[in-house]
């Protein structure tokens, strides 16, 4: 049995976040990348079906259930974790270390869970690890960021724990399998906890709050992890459910204006996660095969150049300590290689023809298509925009090129930061040119190519005429200092109200309590040290000293003493 | 933006009509087709509007003040 368990890549993982502390400090960087590396290999060797059952009180645990669908998001979530461990070569940070291996395993160990139970644990290790990611900063903001991170989580596991147990208790399956579109109460929390964790307005205010807080290495897992492995536990339970497809219309939309107005980098690729969720979302509404593959397609594709994102903007803060387009601008020709990198992941992320968001985002669109949803296509066309402009033209224009806010110092990039993001370009390009590397390996055997004349077109002169609108109104961005207000105002704000509420006034109320009970005793006390004077008060009122009795006491007490001695003496002999 | 990178784009934007107007003459798939170069109106329609969107929602109620939370 625990041999077997070995078997798990999560527990792989797991076991790898425990072992980490016990290996000297010069090989846990290397040892970091070999634990995701072992996983990555046994994952593709176990065949499909489930593999390792445990009892569990009168339900059976399947802890490890292969099929295409969990091997597709395995594959990139151990992936992702060998590339982010490369990224954070440099790092010599235990806790951090530890906290990103046992994150990737929860992930790992979620995409693999067969039943509810094995997903819910995970789920909260992934929850508990990632929060680590953000204290690892050591600020106060950091601090109080991770704490509203860690609670929202807290929130989503509350909803996703009780709507399992609710579904079990009206004679549902324990296994994971696709929920009937019925909106019970079991059902609807289940999709509260699971849309908590793939950002769904107004559940994803934790996200664009947290990520930018993050550690600049622990920011690149946590893009590629949570959110996911939460469209992966989607496509599993709600595949096909119709509120799906506006709610990812929505996000895709939501997520493009945010990010058009957010000035830090990391909070303009926040929320660009949301909108691009958003199209995976959309894609499990419409539920058809070729759906269900664009979703996971795009899932994939969206972890590689999402994190090689991630990645250029956790270089550019590494190199001049500023995160903030309104600190930035002028310095593209002191890191020509990152900007180059950077604009690889942008484009991909537009869905530029060639490259790896195009093959996935064309076979959402064409998924939309077949289930006539014109409106869907126009309006992602409308996030795909807003993307290529928030992503693709206003960060980088305003980050490297744009005018020269003040004389920037930049400092050099460890050589293993830049060979993380090569892979991910690599990654990028090579997709993009060769889909059916992935088209292979994906849930549904179906015949797509994305290379057709239309597409080409209608890509390039979306792109084209994005760029030109652009340039035309560059100077109406927001580049300013400044905070979006999102759906955390409704915690972050009443925070001070219901401080005062809950802790401030009963705190006021037993100070006061406390005063008068302790002024009550001593007036008690006062009474009992000379009765008297409120028996007879005429008597004066000078206190009693206890002192003027003690010889009258003294020969009381020595004549009992002496009788009882004379009396006992009488009665002994 | 020098010259020739405008030129660029230009050329790109031509092969694209030659390539709709040519090989996709006779496609239909949705109404918009009937447009031409629908996508190009798309493109820039659509950037100038969400541009100007979140600006005006910017200035409603989504941007404050850097230290918003903190006071």
């Amino acid at each position: 049995m625990i041999v077997e368990l070995i078997s798990i890549p999560a527990i792989i993982l797991l076991l790898g976040a425990f072992a980490l502390p016990l290996i000297p400090e010069r090989l846990r960087s290397s040892s970091f990348i070999i634990f995701p590396a072992i996983a990555l290999a046994v994952l593709w060797t176990l065949p499909e079906g489930s593999h390792i059952q445990a009892p569990f009180a009168s339900y059976e645990l399947h802890l490890l259930t292969v099929d295409a669908l969990s091997r597709i998001f395995g594959t990139i979530f151990a992936l992702i974790t060998i590339i982010g461990g490369i990224y954070a070569f440099h790092i010599k940070d235990l806790g951090q270390q530890s906290a990103a291996l046992a994150y990737a395993g929860g992930a790992l160990g979620v995409t693999f869970a067969g039943d509810y139970f094995s997903l819910f644990i995970f789920w909260e290790i992934m929850a508990i690890s990632s929060t680590y990611l953000i204290w690892a900063r050591r600020t106060e903001t950091t601090d109080k960021a991770g704490m509203r991170y860690l609670l929202a989580h807290i929130v989503g596991g509350g909803f996703l724990l009780t709507g399992i147990l609710l579904h079990l208790n009206s004679g549902g399956s324990f296994l994971i399998d696709a929920l009937p579109q019925d909106y019970t109460l079991a059902n609807v929390l289940i999709l509260l906890g699971v849309a908590l964790n793939t950002a769904v307005p107004p559940l994803h205010a934790w996200l664009a709050d947290a990520y930018p807080k993050a550690t600049i290495t622990g920011a690149v897992f946590m893009c590629a992890l949570t959110t996911k492995s939460a469209v992966y536990i989607m496509i599993r339970l709600f595949p096909g459910w119709e509120i799906l497809i506006w709610t990812g219309v929505i996000m895709a939309i939501y997520g493009t204006i945010y990010a058009l107005l957010s000035d830090d980098i990391r909070a303009i690729l926040s929320y660009s996660i949301i909108s691009q969720i958003g199209y995976m979302v959309t894609a499990i509404g419409i539920g058809s095969e070729l759906a269900i593959n664009g979703a996971t397609a795009h899932a994939f594709n969206h972890i590689i150049y999402k994190s090689l994102l991630f990645m250029a903007a956790g270089a550019v803060i590494h190199a001049t300590g500023k995160s903030r387009l309104s600190e930035l601008g002028g310095f593209a020709k002191k890191m020509p290689l990152i900007v180059g990198l950077y604009m690889v992941g942008a484009f991909s992320i537009a869905g530029a023809p060639l490259l790896n968001g195009f093959i996935s985002k064309t076979m959402i669109t064409g998924a939309a298509n077949a289930a006539h949803l014109e409106m869907v296509i126009l309006l992602l066309l409308i996030a795909t925009i807003g993307t290529f402009l928030h992503t693709g033209l206003k960060l980088p224009y305003f980050t490297w090129f744009g005018e020269d806010k003040e004389e920037i110092q930049v400092s050099d990039i460890p050589k293993n930061m830049l060979a993380a993001m090569v892979m991910g370009a690599f990654l990028c390009v090579s997709l993009g040119l060769f889909p059916n590397l992935l088209y292979s390996n994906l849930p549904y055997a179906i015949d797509f190519t994305p290379f057709s004349v239309y597409n080409f077109v209608e890509m390039t002169q979306i792109l084209l005429l994005t760029f030109v609108g652009f340039w035309l109104f560059r100077n109406k961005f927001n580049i300013s200092p400044s905070t979006t207000i999102d759906t955390d105002w409704f915690y972050r704000k009443p925070a001070n109200l219901v401080f005062t509420v809950f802790v401030k006034f009963p705190a006021l109320i037993f100070d006061i309590a406390e005063k008068k009970v302790a002024s009550a005793v001593d007036r008690v006390a006062d009474v009992s040290k000379n009765p008297l004077n409120y028996m007879l008060p005429t008597s004066p009122k000078s206190p009693v000293y206890t002192d003027g009795f003690t010889s009258p006491l003294h020969l009381a007490l020595g004549l009992i003493l002496l009788s009882f001695l004379i009396v006992s003496l009488i009665v002994l002999l | 933006m020098k010259k020739w990178h405008w030129i660029a784009l230009g050329v790109i934007a031509a092969i694209t009509l030659v390539l709709e107007f040519t090989l996709l003459a006779d496609y239909d798939s949705h109404w918009w087709n009937s447009v031409p170069a629908f996508y190009m109106l798309w493109g820039f329609i659509g950037s100038v509007a969400v541009i100007f969107i979140s600006r005006w929602l910017g200035k409603l109620f989504i941007l404050s003040d850097e230290d918003y939370y903190d006071r």
